[in-house]
């Protein structure tokens, strides 16, 4: 295998790692911060994918311009989700049972509505690659990486330097000592699964211009997600964007030396390997 | 500034607490001394909030606080010291101090409030970028004495500060307490180490299964030895 | 669960069902119906295998598409060679080996959580289909069965296919029947409500996690072996798709995965909907309801279907209030009284133990006797929960011996610590929430020092229900008895275990005075029984009026010991806890 297969292997290893840590990202935060395990996540994904699809499809809207209508959608329905899940007290384990139904609903919804067969997004929205000497880089795979790494950050900054990020974590640690000294826990619940619903809806609008959507497809994703969030630390955002990496490249290398078919293993063996070497680490 | 009628707490069934009253003036030290299981962190954690009442009233200042959320009862200038600290262990040393000021009233004076908490223990300052779970037990109290004083309490609730801690730093630790006092703030200190609480205290009050069964001044309390039957079952 | 006798009217109507479906075909059922059919019995097949661990134990396993997987390709692989029936036990007992396998790697994880477990087993299926893919025992583009010879038992090899799909419904609900009305079941049960607890009777809880992990990935390896046949042509994408696990968790989940019978109403519902209403909208309509219906019914059935049906059963009939036939001594099935010997039945040497550089345990050596009641106080944190802790072995110490009845005890797991004879009550009492009283306390004596079979453990815990007064309570559920009823049902507990050492940990915490009088006269009962009693306790007249000796502890080690009254005049017990300032109140 030569060299530049190799390297441009790696770069599209980076690729992937960034997009898994992109829909990984809000999964973490419900799961660490709301105990919820939301599989839901990945329905909210889709359901972003196919209406980026529907309003940016040929001669729509901009892609980014869609973004605005996505992500407070989102955020809403974010916002709802927890809202029933709180209102039910749903624990961790009913939450996978809970969440799962939401996901089945929202397949046939799509399915109702787009129908079951796969549909691509056609836009002219940064098409093409660059060329860094033998490398392709393409253009939609650097802007959600940039994403993926620019969100990862502001959330780990978010989570360490603001108020509300400390009143978070404090929740977290000790919640009736937190609410003592002000911390209004319920609040902050309800905020954080808004923008982990917004930010299934910024994975979705790149999951639709990246890929070809087909409501079975939603499942596809579990797995590989699951893994990068367990590997990253639950609550940890760069952790995520790191465990996202380290997936995506090994992926891919796998891919390369063997054949594509492998590529499955990878993740939770990564995964199988940490725990076993550090099992506090999830 | 606080006062207590009549409070029952019960858990389930279980009563925990069974009409206790209980006066604090303003300025005030006083403590609330028993042997282990008599209800005295179920009295403080009733007094904060974070259980809520059977029967009885909470007044503070006068306003019945009885319905007040956790949230609610830190706007009125009440902060509370737990027994066992539970600091917020995952995060450093100076979050948990900024925690103590997280109402928007409070945020513009963080930094010199830190700056008082760190003369005042210094050793908190090399510590600042520490995991509070990670500090011994006497550096933690002083996180936790210190969470509470970044709130700038009026009144200032504390539960067993002698807790799992060597003798030497219990020592130091009521020092703090005295500290504290002299600048102004009311006290109700939780304690199961009578003779410390006592030697710092203008007014006690002794808290045996569940109830009140002796109060008055230290010296008084001394003098009737009714600490020893609370403890032990049989007079001193 | 918890039937007084056992009832075999279940295994009888499964054999029935069996005869009745088996018969079908002679009929001439068309072959829709045989499909049909056939389909509900391979979903009921899996989603009771899936029961038998996750739903008893409470142990979510997403690996059930990998035991399945196993039989399926084990049929693919085999099926041109051997007998069917062999390719059915091989499909079943590798898929049992691999359960195992994963159960023993899996269980070892310290402190491993349920979701933890789901993913693992998550991960198993995954990789398990990538390497079958990769590997000759697929190769990439699927098996065809076509090759397989059946047997034609009707003449038709479809109704052949159907006949065992049917016979591993039965064979699996016959065996979720069983194992939940056995030991095996009952200990996952109490594994399923609290497992230290479960271990500290002496559920020997590693084993039976394994044990119904094996067992369920044999029954989803023979339903596998079986549908590979039905399908005919296997592929990696079909059969290892996560869709398959998590359907068999809606199917339990929904029926009520803590019944035998629960996964079979799930499957019938999910399955039969899903192949009856096919193509174009009906399906979509069938898949939406199935959501949906998952949706509510674990925000409004959290114990299935079948948790409905018992709950409607037993309101309906009220038993009338039982009384029990007053046994002739509560004392009967307890090791004779011995008088105090002096002989140590216990003795802990130089225990050591540190969290996090704090020192909880000191350096801690006592002895207990046979038949005495020791007090154990001290001021709060002195260490006196955690040594509890260390001699019911649910806490290992950094250092130190433990010698319990001349034996060498130090290495043992916590039930094994309870079959030697070590009991113990908690502060916060912790029964197991989805068990009645009556059978939390058949628990312990079936798993404890005593090891009684199921019938016997029913009596001895009728009696001492009687004995601690809750006889009235037998049926409730923990959560329907107050405080005290619960601080006398782990008494209960702890006696019916027919323990030589009983550690009573603040047993009077929390109860009011009259209260407080009665369970001091049921301490002395038990010191009656002849076991010896490690008295922890913060109520100092009750410790004054039951100990023979006191042990005073304060961080971590002993300070004073001796009888009593001279050990709470000792200067050192008072500062410590009324402190050292001026110590003379």
């Amino acid at each position: 295998m030569s060299a530049t297969l190799l390297g441009q292997s790696v770069l599209s290893g980076i690729f992937s790692g960034c997009l898994y840590a992109l829909l990984g990202l809000g999964l973490t935060l419900s799961w660490r911060y709301l105990k919820i395990i939301n599989l839901a996540h990945f329905a909210f994904i889709f359901l972003a994918a196919y209406l980026t699809y529907q309003l940016a499809g040929p001669g729509g809207r901009p892609p980014w311009l869609v973004l605005l209508i996505v992500v407070p959608l989102f955020f809403a329905l974010g916002v709802a989700q927890q809202a029933l899940l709180d209102h039910f007290k749903v624990d961790e384990f009913a939450s996978i049972i809970v969440t799962f139904g939401m996901t089945i609903l929202a397949e046939v919804f799509i399915q109702w509505i787009w129908s079951a067969d796969f549909v691509r997004l056609e836009t002219q929205f940064l098409r093409g690659s660059f060329e860094v000497g033998a490398f392709f880089l393409p253009k939609q795979e650097m802007l959600m990486a940039g994403a993926s790494l620019a969100l990862c950050a502001a959330t780990a900054g978010f989570l360490r330097f603001t108020w509300t990020g400390k009143a978070l974590r404090a929740s977290l640690d000790n919640p009736p000592i937190a609410a003592s000294y002000g911390v209004p826990g319920q609040r902050l619940a309800l905020m954080t699964a808004g923008a982990a619903g917004a930010l299934a809806g910024v994975g979705g609008a790149f999951m639709a211009l990246l890929f070809t959507l087909a409501p079975s497809q939603i499942y596809t994703w579990f797995g590989v997600v699951l893994a990068t969030v367990m590997l990253g630390g639950l609550g940890s955002a760069m952790g995520v964007f790191a465990a996202g990496l380290l997936i995506g490249v090994c992926e891919a290398v796998t891919m390369a030396l063997t054949a594509p078919a492998w590529a499955p293993v990878v993740p939770f063996t990564l995964l199988i390997v940490i725990l076993v070497l550090w099992p506090e680490r999830v | 500034m606080l006062s207590l009628e009549k409070l029952d707490v019960s858990y389930g069934e279980a009563a925990a607490l069974t009409n206790v009253s209980l006066e604090l003036a303003d300025g005030e030290i006083a403590c609330v001394i028993g042997p282990n299981g008599a209800g005295k962190t179920t009295l403080v954690n009733a007094i904060a909030r974070l259980l809520p009442a059977r029967s009885g009233k909470i007044r503070i200042s006068g306003e019945d606080v009885s319905g007040l959320t956790p949230q609610q009862l830190a706007d009125r200038g009440v902060a509370l010291i737990p027994e066992g600290r539970r600091l917020f262990n995952t995060m450093s040393v100076e979050e948990n101090l900024e925690l103590g000021c997280y109402r928007a009233s409070l945020r513009s004076g963080r930094a010199q409030s830190l700056d008082e908490i760190y003369t005042m223990f210094p050793i908190l300052r090399d510590r600042r970028a520490q995991k509070a779970g990670t500090l011994s037990g006497g550096q933690q109290q002083m996180v936790a004495i210190g969470r509470a004083l970044m709130a700038r309490p009026r009144l200032l609730l504390i539960d067993e500060p002698s807790l799992g801690l060597a003798p030497v730093v219990i020592t130091q630790v009521f020092e703090t307490i005295k500290a504290i006092h002299a600048r102004g703030v009311t006290i109700l200190l939780i304690e199961q180490n009578a003779a410390k609480a006592l030697a710092v205290s203008q007014r006690a009050y002794v808290l045996d299964c569940g109830a009140i069964v002796a109060q008055g001044s230290p010296a008084e309390l001394r003098a009737r030895g009714g600490i020893n039957e609370a403890y032990f079952g049989h007079g001193g | 669960m918890g039937a007084p006798r056992k009832n075999y009217a279940a295994p009888a109507g499964i054999g029935a069902a069996a005869l009745g479906f088996a018969a079908l075909p002679m009929f001439g059922a068309w072959p829709f119906a045989e499909s049909f059919l056939y389909l509900l019995f391979f979903w009921i097949a899996l989603a009771t295998s899936w029961t038998v661990l996750s739903g008893y134990s409470g142990y979510v396993s997403f690996g059930h598409g990998a035991f399945y997987g196993v039989g399926v390709y084990a049929t693919a692989n085999l099926g041109a060679h051997v007998p069917v029936w062999l390719c059915l036990l091989a499909g079943g007992l590798l898929a049992a080996c691999l359960g195992a396998a994963a159960g023993l790697v899996v269980f070892r994880v310290k402190r491993l959580r349920g979701e933890l477990f789901a993913l693992l087993t998550l991960a198993l299926a995954i990789v398990l289909g990538t390497v079958i893919l990769n590997t000759p025992i697929d190769g990439g583009p699927g098996i065809s069965l076509m090759a397989v010879h059946l047997p034609r038992i009707y003449n038709n090899a479809s109704s052949t296919v159907y006949l065992l799909g049917m016979l591993a419904a039965m064979a699996s609900l016959a065996a979720a029947w069983a194992v939940q009305n056995s030991r095996l079941g009952r200990g996952l049960f109490a594994i399923a409500d609290d497992e230290d607890a479960a271990e500290i009777l002496g559920v020997p809880t590693l084993r039976f996690k394994i044990a119904a992990l094996a067992l369920s990935a044999f029954l989803a390896g023979a339903a596998g072996s079986v549908h590979a046949l039905f399908v005919s042509y296997v592929t990696v994408g079909e059969t290892f798709s996560i869709t398959v696990p998590l359907f068999v968790l809606l199917m339990s989940v929904l029926g009520g995965a803590r019944r035998w019978y629960g996964p079979a109403i799930g499957a019938v519902f999910v399955a039969g909907l899903t192949n009856l209403l096919v193509g174009g909208d009906w399906a979509l309509a069938a898949r939406a309801l199935i959501g949906f219906t998952l949706i509510v019914a674990t925000l409004y059935l959290p114990e299935g279907v079948a948790g409905l049906i018992e709950h409607k059963f037993r309101a309906r009939e009220k038993p009338e209030p039982r009384r029990a036939p007053m046994p002739a001594s509560a004392n009967d099935n307890a090791p004779a009284p011995a008088p105090i010997s002096g002989a140590p039945l216990l003795r802990i040497e130089d225990i050591r133990l540190a969290f996090r550089g704090v020192r909880a345990l000191d350096g801690v050596t006592l002895d207990i006797r046979e038949g005495e009641i020791l007090g154990l106080v001290g001021p709060n944190g002195s260490g006196k929960s955690t040594l509890i802790n260390v001699i019911s072995g649910f806490y290992r110490p950094d250092a130190g011996s433990l010698v319990f009845a001349g034996e060498d005890a130090s290495g043992d797991e916590g039930h094994r610590r309870a079959r030697r004879g070590i009991a113990r009550t908690f502060q916060i009492p912790r029964p197991f929430r989805r068990l009645t009283v009556l059978e939390n306390v058949v628990v312990a004596g079936e798993f404890g020092a005593r090891g009684l079979d199921h019938a016997a453990a029913l009596a001895c815990a009728r009696e001492l229900l009687e004995f601690v007064g809750l006889a009235e309570r037998a049926d409730a559920l923990p959560a329907a008895i107050n405080l005290h009823q619960r601080k006398f049902l782990e008494l209960a507990r702890a006696l019916a275990s027919g323990a030589r050492l009983i550690m009573l940990d603040e047993v009077l915490a929390g109860l009011t005075p009259s209260e407080i009088t009665t369970a001091i006269a049921m301490v002395r009962k038990i010191r009656a029984t002849g076991a010896a009693i490690l008295f922890v306790e913060h109520n100092m007249r009750a410790v004054l009026a039951l100990a023979d000796r006191l042990i005073v502890l304060n961080q971590g080690k002993i300070i004073a010991q001796g009888g009593p009254r001279a050990v709470i005049s000792d200067p050192a017990v008072i500062s410590a806890y009324l402190g050292d300032d001026d110590a003379q109140p």
